[in-house]
């Protein structure tokens, strides 16, 4: 007999003033979660949506703001060239990704440990520290590829281009790709291989059965990678601004952010915002639509037997496939960012005399900033990951445990964040908080409360996944013996699911520690983190001090990333237990 | 369990902050203070140490440097050095102003509009520093009633690649720039973020209009963000010619070694006058007064000329190998001009350049 159960013959016994006292209790903390909810959540988007609406200095009702905000032909080719960089970015992650997740699950490729290794390498590298490994790499007359191009023909001028769309793209899906993978590889490693056995036995090749059988079998997660690698690319901030700057247009994450150039236009700014709201509240509900109609029951869980795919020859051929993602996203640019951490002027090449700790020197020493905001980085982003946990690991446990009713209103709260981009999260927070009567501006406490709000939907689907694993009888039997919930969450519940935690903080400070686009509209000079350092110090190009400052935000992100791998033993993001 | 953990985590970082700021606390301040700045010196201290500079003045490591020197001659006042282009830290100060939470005690702007839109919104705090008095004339007196003062200058000239563009074939003057030999091979920066480009892009505007910027866009230039980037593209070979190339940084970069050189333009270098000044409600007004006293000194200008920029102050001759303003033929905006000009040139500069 389960607890719940049990509560409800009881309270069928014992009239109505029991019951309303019951009521009472599971009442409040419903409400207490809510309203946290609702502070972190809800009242900064409607914030949003109601100065979207507001006259700025007045606060007036008016659709001006929408005017103004769409009233101009370079605002529209941002928009534009948003979907363009969404949908181009999307579509490449997939021929990254998909292709790898497949011979990672089901084949007999050689190497896989070293690259999925790679993969996770590209899931650490921000954006922003991508962009700037290409800028180096492929710069029209100076980048590192376009120079070994001019030296081998004799050609006046370089081939490759990073200052335009498709450089943008490249740039963007090399550092997403590793999304789709992780949804793909985990979802092909359900797929027993009983169907694909029936192909083969029907006379289909392995190629055939692959892109008949198995593929559409994990449909569903390579369209939530696409879905995700597209809101990805829309939402991001750092990247475009390195290199659609100089290439001469716009997307909507850069001119949301010349809305608070002077004189500061949060209206315009929020009525602007309004359609990147309105596409990924679209795209879920197209992925909702599109998958709902169609069965996909072989992802069952349960999984039959399961064999490699052996590719013969061929399998060499998908680890050069591999391989060349790995280069593109981690290889090449890494070289270059550390030859240029450790270089005087990283034009003049690899030699010993060009080499240098001056840059390291320089911002350990001289920069008055750069401890404070490498220290800041880390202890936000870890504060944060706690606080995410503790909310999300409360409210997964009071949905899943069923104590309060309309529990489901606090699961979509909590998942909600994660169709608002993060740079409009920002001025939401920003229009909500930032003035009295809470003046947050400047405090780190706007910066973790945003990064909380930003990563609670990963926190959140970790902790309910690890809850769901763990069956309530050991629960009860403590409360059977006399034991209070609460001593039942202490001794039975956070000693089980420690593992499980590990990996959701982990899952959720790695982001942290990288976060640009909700960060660049609420640090103050004493509250800087390193991603927006590197965004300030990139105004003058000084790719040696930036590169450096790069190298050490990866160096104590991997470290930290280590420690946990150790602690939880196993490869937390890319497998599934 | 987690709670005690992250109370844990905070008192453990905090204790590794406060020994961090300690270090410094301990050292003598320098014997050669006027009563004056002692007065401003003790004062600073007693109210927390610290004060916050927004600059867009300088280059980064020209920045830090004056903030290292600051806090060697007053040991125990702590600068925060914040260093991004000018509109990028108006951007932030109106956003403090706006929010009702100013943060920058000492703003440095290179665009001196915003210092005169700033004091008719009455967000600056008035302060006549006693060395306002002695610095060169050409740079005393912009604003008479005390809320804001020129504390450096710049020059911006033609930069170009030695080992790109020879010497004969290098622009001699701005409207060289249009020769369709250059195309995809000029740097800018962005009016939008450099107070110096802003000020450039008004000036050739003033001198030739604003077809001169529609015929340079078909020239394809690279358009960066800070002045100082077009410096970077050339040491990195990715640009020939630094359209507006800014004096200081590029002799710095010359004297490090790499081959660039610089053209005084014969129609006249552009020169910058880039003011500083003190917020209202900032929280270290006694530091803020100590630190634009500073910015005016002859060690200041030490500093800039140390790092190839001009002196503000007569006792400091020009850095070797660089001619200064006072020899060469300059031309700019006056004060009305650039704070009704750098808007609009700024949203001409989106349509032409489209960013």
């Amino acid at each position: 007999m389960t607890d719940k159960s049990l509560d409800d013959r009881t309270l069928h016994f014992s009239g109505v003033a029991s019951r309303l006292r019951r009521l009472d209790a599971s009442m409040l903390l419903w409400l207490a979660l809510i309203a946290l909810l609702a502070f972190l959540v809800l009242n900064p988007i409607l914030r949003l949506i109601i100065s979207s609406l507001q006259e700025t200095d007045t606060g007036r009702f008016t659709f001006a703001n929408y005017r103004v905000a769409y009233g101009n032909v370079r605002h529209l080719q941002a928009l534009t060239n948003s979907l363009e960089l969404g949908i181009g970015v999307a579509l490449l992650a997939t021929c990254f990704a998909v292709p790898i997740a497949w011979a990672i699950s089901r084949t007999d490729m050689p190497g896989k440990a070293f690259v999925r290794l790679m993969v996770f390498a590209a899931f650490v590298t921000p954006p922003y520290l991508g962009a700037i490994g290409w800028i180096l790499l492929a710069g029209p007359n100076s980048g590192w590829l376009n120079k070994v191009w001019m030296a081998l023909t004799g050609a006046g001028h370089g081939i490759f281009n990073i200052y335009s769309m498709t450089g943008l793209i490249l740039v963007v899906a090399v550092t997403s790709f590793p999304y789709t993978f992780v949804f793909t590889s985990s979802a092909l490693d359900l797929v027993s291989s009983e169907m694909e056995d029936a192909a083969n036995i029907l006379g289909a090749r392995t190629l055939r059965t692959t892109l008949r059988i198995t593929l559409p079998l994990v449909t569903p997660a390579i369209i939530g990678g696409i879905i995700i690698s597209f809101l990805e690319a829309i939402a991001l901030f750092g990247a475009p601004a390195l290199i659609a700057l100089p290439a001469r247009f716009n997307v909507v994450s850069t001119q949301l952010w010349q809305f608070f150039e002077y004189p500061v236009r949060v209206e315009e700014a929020a009525a602007y915002a309004m359609p990147l709201l309105a596409i990924t509240v679209l795209m879920f509900w197209l992925q909702r639509s599109l998958l709902g109609r169609k069965g996909y029951t072989s992802v069952t869980g349960k999984g039959g037997e399961r064999r490699m795919i052996a590719l013969g020859r061929w399998r060499w051929a998908m680890l050069g496939y591999a391989l060349f993602v790995c280069a593109l996203s981690v290889f090449l640019p890494m070289l270059v960012l550390l030859q240029a951490a450790f270089a005087k002027a990283w034009g003049r090449g690899f030699s010993i005399d060009n080499l240098t700790f001056h840059n390291f020197y320089y911002l350990l020493v001289e920069q008055t900033q750069a401890k404070q905001t490498i220290l800041n980085t880390f202890v936000y982003s870890a504060v944060t990951a706690f606080a995410a946990i503790s909310l999300s690991l409360a409210i997964a446990y009071v949905v899943s445990r069923k104590l309060v009713p309309w529990s489901n209103v606090l699961a979509f709260l909590c998942v909600a964040p994660f169709v608002i981009p993060g740079i409009v999260l920002a001025i939401g927070f920003y229009a909500a908080y930032a003035p009295p009567p809470l003046a947050l501006y400047g405090t780190a406490t706007i910066l973790i409360l945003g990064f909380t709000t930003r990563f609670l939907p990963i926190a959140y689907t970790s902790s309910a996944a690890g809850l769901r694993s763990i069956n309530p009888e050991m629960e009860e039997a403590v409360r059977i013996l006399g034991g209070s919930r609460l001593l039942a969450i202490r001794k039975v519940l956070i000693p089980l699911l420690k593992k499980s935690l590990a990996g959701a903080w982990i899952l959720v400070f790695i982001p942290a520690t990288r976060e640009l686009s909700s960060a660049i509209f609420l640090v103050g000079p004493h509250t800087r983190v390193i991603s927006v350092m590197l965004f300030d110090l990139s105004e003058e190009g000084n790719f040696e001090v930036l590169s450096a400052l790069g190298v050490i935000l990866l160096i104590a992100t991997v470290a930290i990333a280590g420690i946990g791998y150790r602690v939880i033993g196993r490869d937390f993001m890319l497998r599934r237990n | 369990m987690f709670t005690i953990r992250r109370r844990n985590f905070v008192i453990g970082s905090s204790a590794f902050l406060a020994l961090g700021i300690g270090q410094n606390g301990l050292a003598q301040p320098a014997p050669s203070m006027t009563p004056h700045e002692m007065e401003l010196y003790n004062a600073a201290k007693e109210e927390g140490g610290e004060l916050t500079w927004y600059t867009a003045h300088s280059d980064d490591i020209t920045a830090q440097a004056l903030g290292r020197s600051f806090e060697s001659t007053y040991p125990g006042v702590k600068v925060n050095v914040l260093r991004t282009t000018a509109q990028v830290a108006y951007q932030r100060v109106t956003q403090e102003i706006k929010a009702s939470a100013v943060q920058c005690d000492v703003f440095s702007s290179t665009d001196i509009g915003h210092s005169v839109e700033l004091k008719a919104k009455g967000a600056l705090e008035k302060y006549i520093p006693e060395n306002a008095s002695k610095v060169l004339d050409i740079y005393k007196g912009y604003d008479p009633d005390g809320y804001y003062f020129v504390t450096s200058a710049g020059l911006i000239g033609i930069g170009y690649n030695t080992a790109k563009v020879k010497a004969a074939d290098a622009p001699k003057n701005w409207t060289d720039l249009l020769d369709p030999k250059w195309n995809n091979n000029i740097a800018l920066g962005h009016p939008g973020f450099s107070g110096y480009v802003g000020t450039w892009a008004l000036t050739l505007r003033n001198q030739y209009g604003w077809q001169f910027f529609e015929k340079l866009a078909k020239n394809n230039p690279r358009v960066g963000r800070s002045i100082n980037d077009t410096v970077t593209m050339l040491n990195a070979g990715e640009s020939a010619i630094a359209g507006c190339g800014p004096v200081g940084t590029l002799l710095e970069s010359v004297q490090k070694g790499n081959p660039l050189a610089i053209v005084y333009p014969t129609d006249g270098s552009v020169l910058i006058l880039a003011p500083s000044s003190i917020m209202k409600g900032s929280k270290h007004p006694n530091a803020a007064r100590l630190f634009m006293e500073f910015l005016m000194s002859k060690e200041a200008s030490q500093i800039w000329v140390d790092h190839f920029n001009e002196s503000i102050r007569p006792e400091i001759s020009p850095p070797k190998g660089a001619r200064s303003a006072k020899d060469l033929k300059t031309i700019r905006p006056t004060v009305a001009e650039i704070t009704k000009g750098i808007p609009e040139v700024i949203k001409q500069w989106r349509e032409t350049f489209g960013v």
